[in-house]
């Protein structure tokens, strides 16, 4: 189940953030409070969605999936999440807007299987990412997300 | 036949866009599919068959491999389906459940 990949307080709402630099600071909070990531890959995921091609993070619909390689600074597998009620630029790029940034930590490139199943599988429910577009509030995402 | 997937990091959405695909071939009641992800650094022209790629990276993966597929959206299974459904048509892979 998705829920249990979570690190506590990693889901999170906010009405609005300031772009997609401050998403990035919000969604990885928990993750470096918890320790399963260094600064370091906070660093390398701001550089790495202001690179050229750096949106090849955003998914689709809406949802966004932070991420970086594991050597600049993941210590254990782990996720979070921010929604917001209105959507952000991912690279500041109208072709971008994003209402869910999750952001994974991954130690390796296959270890995650599990984890990124479920998520696949949440994402690719039309009802299920209906649910998450909507919340408004952070019961309403857990709730979309179990 | 193989298919890969390949993004910037070879682990988050070329990994989700890896599991779709091999979820739109169980939907289209085709077996004996390779798949995988990689960076798109470590790709190769004799990697796999075909690439699946977003459309963000679309300029990095031009002519690395003879069949590149640019999908809009990772997660949309009805046009990942589709596109499956024709890559292995062009790949001479029959596909039982159109």
């Amino acid at each position: 189940m998705l829920t249990s990949y979570f690190q506590p307080n990693g889901m999170m709402y906010a009405d609005r953030v300031s772009g997609w630099r401050e998403a990035v600071d919000k969604v990885t909070r928990p993750l470096l409070d918890a320790g399963t990531i260094e600064q370091g890959y906070v660093d390398a995921i701001k550089t790495s969605i202001s690179s050229p091609g750096g949106t090849y993070i955003d998914l689709g619909g809406g949802v966004a999936l932070a991420h970086a390689r594991p050597e600049t600074g993941v210590n254990e597998t782990s996720l979070s999440v921010l929604h917001v009620g209105e959507p952000f630029l991912l690279a500041d790029d109208e072709a971008h807007p994003i209402s869910t940034m999750f952001c994974l930590a991954a130690k390796d490139s296959n270890a995650h299987i599990d984890l990124m199943q479920a998520l696949a599988g949440l994402l690719t429910d039309s009802d299920k990412l209906a649910a998450l577009t909507a919340a408004s509030n952070v019961e309403e995402l857990a709730a979309a997300l179990a | 036949m193989k298919i890969l997937t390949a993004c910037s990091t070879g682990l988050g959405s070329s990994f989700m866009t890896q599991l779709n695909i091999e979820k739109a071939l169980s939907n289209l009641g085709v077996t004996g599919v390779e798949t995988d992800h990689m960076d798109i650094a470590s790709v190769t022209p004799t990697s796999a068959d075909v690439l699946f790629v977003g459309r963000d990276i679309a300029e990095a993966a031009t002519g690395l491999m003879p069949d590149v597929v640019v999908l809009d959206s990772l997660i949309d299974m009805d046009n990942i389906t589709k596109e499956v459904a024709a890559a292995l048509e062009r790949h001479g892979v029959e596909v039982p459940n159109k």
